[in-house]
């Protein structure tokens, strides 16, 4: 029976993790800014670190495509400086340097100079950070959980780069376009599923950006226990009993030939007896930037509302 | 007579285990719900389908996995008279690993015509590597078994570093997870219609051997006295590798590779019934399947519901209770 107790004591141990990430993520809300030293000012980015960083940061890059892309829509363009290998939107960035993030090219990094790097959690190492502060390039964090972290992270981005202007813009017209999108649907919500991977089965678990994402659309995840991993490995047999009514994770031909070939025991889901199933685009379902509000728009496109 | 007995046991065992397993999983079963299952089986009721599509093929995999890699382990083991001699010797589980991963990271194709490939380029890696191995491991007909065990552990250590780059370079997180899934082992994909493969290459296998399990046991004093004693060494000897490579090779193509089950299982066999009894070989495949049933079962209770890698589970269980016979007994190989 000792087995059941250790299940248990997971649960609650996990349950007691999101809680004091919660808190942390409450207490670094109010992130505080020193006065200025030498030209540096001190900071605490979303992982709660505390970082010296330029008054004026003149070079900057991101460390991820999503993070990238916010630079984009807040800052100068000629203040960015590099890309990673796998930053490909918007389409200018293709011009930029191209610093390997994994493994990290630390040369190349030093040569481009960058006087603020910005990243996600989860993306970059806090050893990779680490080494960056050790070559006296500032590592700034961001997290999001919720589409409204994003909006935050934009105007945090705008107050270190001077650029609160450029960045309220952005703020208010995507949070024009939500409003208009929102919808606010009595029960039954749609409940739905999204596949990462086939074999084994991942998906997006409860603690991702795409469950605050469907919130906004009277829908819902079909996972709704929370897991140790963002992205949790399901049996077919927990999939059976989720009965999601709408999956996400290719094209209806496409998840024919390969997962319901594999997994013929799924077709007995409602989405597959009503025919949801859907391809959404890979880049919006992963990247928690800017483009937030056109990856609501894509699965309200889904969802028939 | 005690041997008969703890046979019996280890049956009894199986079947408890089996029925233990066939409760557990994310819809709510009882042992009514399970016996209604199994003999007037409703395919429209969820519970049914749950356990009968879903959860008996599964246990029912590993099963026949913990069998053959045991029964495999023992063979080696004999063929090669070393204890620390398994089934994976033969760089079965590194091909295996390396065409799946190959195939997963999209390196080579990862389905075709709605086929899933993983498992064929695991099976096709498994052969391949165990042809190249015992190519190297034999000289004018003969296998030398030293040079086998060389040959074994150079091209594996190849392999991993080949396996190394390919989840390097795999592109996403969850290439990198499948594979990981992959190298370690995984009943996930258990499905009926895999199941005659493995079960009819252990069938065979344990029959066939049956026969021959008096040379097997002359083989225990070294090739040299068992050429006197009039035992076709040689035939023999090609004999057990064929079969180890068939049954390793449907092991690691449908579970991926489990560690430590067919290194163990062989010494817990002869530690319970002696070093020739006529019952090692059956009970040193159930023994193995009852470890794997219940491993897979542990792997899913402590971290539900896909369960962890269970070649994580076969060694935290698998080591300390190696340790402990090896401690306790006053237990010999020959």
């Amino acid at each position: 029976m000792s087995i059941f107790a250790i299940s248990f004591f997971y649960r609650r141990f996990y349950f007691f993790l999101v809680l004091i990430t919660l808190v942390l993520n409450l207490a670094c809300e109010s992130k505080k800014t020193s006065p200025p030293q030498n030209g540096f000012i001190l900071v605490t980015d979303d992982t709660g670190r505390k970082i010296k960083v330029p008054q004026n940061p003149q070079r900057i890059m991101a460390l991820a495509p999503s993070a990238t892309e916010m630079l984009y829509a807040v800052a100068e363009e000629n203040t960015i400086v590099g890309r990673t290998q796998n930053c490909d939107y918007p389409d200018q960035v293709k011009e930029k340097p191209v610093v390997n993030n994994y493994p990290m090219d630390y040369e190349k990094i030093v040569l481009l100079k960058p006087d603020l790097v910005f990243t996600v959690e989860g993306i970059t190492s806090a050893e990779v950070a680490a080494k960056l502060q050790d070559l006296n390039i500032p590592v700034y964090f961001q997290k999001f959980e919720k589409v409204t972290d994003i909006f935050r992270g934009l105007r945090d981005i705008g107050r270190l780069l001077h650029r609160e202007k450029a960045a309220q813009r952005v703020i208010d017209s995507l949070g024009t376009e939500l409003a208009q999108l929102r919808i606010n649907k009595a029960s039954p919500k749609l409940r739905v599923l999204a596949i990462t991977w086939h074999d084994p089965i991942f998906v997006f678990g409860q603690n991702t950006l795409f469950t605050d994402k469907l919130r906004y659309l009277g829908a819902e995840n079909a996972v709704t226990e929370i897991f140790a991993q963002p992205y949790p490995a399901l049996t077919r047999e927990y999939i059976l009993k989720l009965n999601p009514d709408v999956l996400l994770g290719g094209t209806p031909a496409e998840m024919e030939t390969t997962f319901f070939q594999q997994y013929p025991e799924l077709k007995k889901i409602n989405a597959y007896r009503h025919k949801k199933i859907f391809a959404p685009t890979d880049n919006l379902m992963s990247r928690p930037g800017p483009r937030v509000v056109e990856s609501i728009r894509e699965l309200k496109s889904f969802l028939a509302l | 007579m005690k041997q008969a007995f703890i046979f019996l046991m280890v049956l009894f065992l199986v079947g408890l285990m089996a029925f233990w397993g066939l409760s557990i999983g994310s819809f709510k079963a009882s042992y009514t719900d399970i016996m209604q299952a199994l003999l007037h089986y409703n395919p429209d009721n969820q519970v049914h389908f749950a356990i009968v599509q879903l959860r008996l093929p599964r246990l029912l995999l590993a099963l026949l996995v913990g069998g053959s890699l045991a029964f495999s382990g023992y063979l080696m083991q004999a063929m090669v008279n070393n204890a620390l001699a398994d089934p994976y010797i033969l760089g079965t589980a590194s091909g295996a690993s390396l065409g799946a991963a190959m195939s997963i990271g999209g390196f080579i194709l990862t389905s075709w015509g709605g086929l899933y490939l993983p498992p064929l380029f695991a099976l096709a890696g498994a052969f391949l590597v165990t042809l190249l191995v015992i190519a190297l491991g034999y000289r004018k007909g003969q296998i030398i078994p030293s040079q086998l065990l060389l040959a074994g552990i150079a091209v594996s250590s190849f392999l991993t570093a080949l396996l190394g780059l390919f989840t390097f370079l795999s592109g996403s997180e969850s290439a990198l997870r499948s594979i990981l899934f992959w190298s370690m082992g995984d009943f996930g994909r258990a499905d009926w219609h895999l199941l005659p493969y493995p079960a009819a290459g252990l069938a065979i296998a344990l029959g066939l051997f049956f026969f021959l399990q008096k040379e097997l046991n002359i083989l225990l004093l070294g090739a040299e006295r068992a050429v006197t004693l009039g035992v076709p060494v040689a035939r023999t000897r090609w004999l057990m590798l064929a079969t180890v490579s068939v049954l390793t090779g449907f092991s690691v193509a449908l579970a991926g590779s489990v560690g430590f089950v067919g290194l163990i299982i062989p010494h817990v066999t002869r530690g319970l019934l002696g070093l020739t009894h006529k019952l090692n070989l059956l009970l040193c495949a159930l023994l193995g399947g009852l470890f794997m049933m219940g491993c897979d079962i542990l792997s899913r209770l402590i971290y539900p519901p896909a369960g962890l890698p269970i070649g994580i589970i076969t060694s935290f269980i698998g080591v300390p209770f190696f340790v402990y016979l090896l401690l306790k007994k006053s237990y010999k190989f020959n």
